[in-house]
């Protein structure tokens, strides 16, 4: 599988916030509440993740609830690539 | 019913390069029932002319619709298959035949979902206009025995006046030369035909003197009328509703996507009533198929939207399900179709985690060296729909996609 490593899916998250004029912060603590990084955005970072590896990803794996910061969106997109 | 279609019989036909009327079109010798499979839009305008004159039973159709599986079913049907081969052409019989019905001509389905059924015409139900029509020449660019191919020819056939220039399918992007040669001044196509004459040769197509656009065959969107009526502000541009099954049901006249609600629901004699059940267009027509007399669910979508009953699509591709919150593809392609630098646009939903589907969409640009970025189109969209129904992903792509139906399956 073509992995991405954690600064491109970072660069991918980044389009996301970008595309609606947002910034994502550098802190991977960062609350996505505060920054309003949405499900629809979450999907969306989802889905430029599989255009880049050309893979779909495995969406029924368990953890999606605990995701509440930047760092976990990058914690599960990279664990994700690895199911 | 053959009267009246001697009419048109010394109208000029331009096709395959050639000059003539349809009285010096050659005669073909053809069984009856038959189905004609067609190479040259010559030989599809022959088959008409063939059937007007003697009601024989026909199927005409452009060979390359026509697959091995759809040839054995019509031999078992009764037909006797005719069409292009090496050697000029063969012929294979019925496997049961039958006695001809006179007068029965029949059509298939586009296909677009599934595979094309068998609708019986006559050449009377597919003569939709009968009033007298002012003198014109039309373009003739659809493929032949589909239900548009033969609202126009049907029209030149009936009608003193009414010529007809044939464009082949390798002919398609080079058309409006053709017609500026010609006079054409009056053109029925896909809203898909007409964006991609727009987006290849703009200029070529403002020299085609255009006096009559018609469209149809696809959901017609503003966007693509309001660039025609740029190009020709002083042209009759109508969109019209038509199928195989409940034939032309819905003409519009006043440049605007959609119909008038008040047309709901409104019996007027001769005249097709159309209504809304659920979501779905239902059509009880005059023009219609052997068989299909009464209500015909249509499958397609509609909406209402400030007074107008806009059709999106089909009911089975045109709703999006974004994380419950229903989307219309056909709206999102209407908003995206608008943005100044885009010629097309398909819009799909895609598999997407927490949402179940998310809205995506390709487009092609209207200048390919200096293309809209994905960010431009999203706030565009964003501007204009709610957050569920913006395509967050959307890809490029070089040119407009056409079939041989002149529709792109949006």
């Amino acid at each position: 599988m073509n992995e991405l490593s954690r600064a491109h899916i970072r660069d991918l998250m980044s389009q996301v916030l970008a595309n609606q004029g947002r910034v994502l912060p550098d802190d991977d603590a960062a609350d996505l509440r505060e920054i309003g990084f949405r499900s629809l955005d979450f999907s969306e970072l989802a889905l430029r993740v599989e255009d880049a590896t050309g893979e779909e990803l495995n969406f029924d794996a368990p953890g999606l609830r605990r995701i509440a910061t930047v760092g976990d969106v990058l914690d599960f997109l990279e664990t994700l690539q690895r199911q | 019913m053959i009267v009246g279609t001697r009419a048109g019989l010394d109208n000029r036909i331009v096709v395959g390069g050639s000059v003539s009327t349809w009285r010096e079109l050659p005669e073909p010798a053809l069984p009856s029932p038959a189905a004609v499979l067609t190479a040259r839009p010559a030989d599809a305008l022959a088959a008409a002319r063939h059937h007007a004159a003697y009601g024989t039973e026909l199927l005409l159709t452009s060979a390359a619709r026509v697959d091995q599986a759809m040839r054995d079913e019509l031999r078992e049907a009764g037909f006797t298959v005719t069409g292009p081969g090496s050697g000029g052409g063969h012929t294979e019989p019925p496997v049961r035949p039958r006695p001809a019905e006179p007068g029965r001509l029949w059509l298939l389905t586009s296909g677009s979902t599934g595979r094309p059924k068998r609708v019986g015409h006559t050449l009377d139900s597919l003569t939709t206009v009968r009033g007298v029509q002012p003198a014109r020449t039309w373009l003739c660019p659809y493929a032949p025995g589909t239900y548009a191919w033969w609202q126009v020819v049907t029209l030149s056939l009936t009608q003193p006046g009414q010529h007809l220039v044939v464009v082949d399918g390798d002919e398609l992007d080079e058309w409006p030369a053709l017609a500026a040669a010609h006079g054409v001044d009056a053109a029925s196509g896909t809203p898909t035909f007409w964006r991609r004459t727009l987006h290849r040769d703009g200029a070529a197509l403002a020299r085609v003197p255009l006096r009559q656009l018609t469209l149809g065959g696809e959901p017609v969107d503003q966007a693509v009328l309001d660039q025609l009526r740029e190009v020709f502000p002083a042209a009759r541009i109508s969109w019209i509703y038509a199928s195989s099954e409940v034939g032309a049901s819905i003409v519009v006249h006043d440049g605007r996507a959609g119909f008038p609600v008040e047309w709901l629901d409104r019996r007027l004699p001769g005249r097709p009533t159309l209504s809304v059940d659920g979501e779905e267009l239902v059509i009880t027509s005059p023009h219609h198929g052997a068989g299909l007399d009464g209500p015909v669910r249509t499958g397609d979508r509609v909406q209402v939207v400030d007074g107008r009953v806009l059709i999106t699509g089909r009911l089975d591709s045109d709703e999006i399900n974004v994380g419950g919150s229903k989307v219309s593809a056909g709206l999102v392609r209407g908003v995206l179709a608008a943005h100044p630098r885009v010629a097309w646009a398909r819009v799909t939903g895609r598999r997407a985690p927490l949402l179940g589907r998310m809205v995506v969409a390709e487009v092609v640009p209207t200048a390919p060296d200096d293309p809209p970025d994905e960010a431009e189109l999203v706030r565009w969209c964003a501007g204009r729909l709610p957050d569920h129904a913006v395509p967050r992903r959307i890809r490029l792509l070089p040119e407009i996609p056409v079939k041989e139906t002149l529709k792109s399956d949006v």
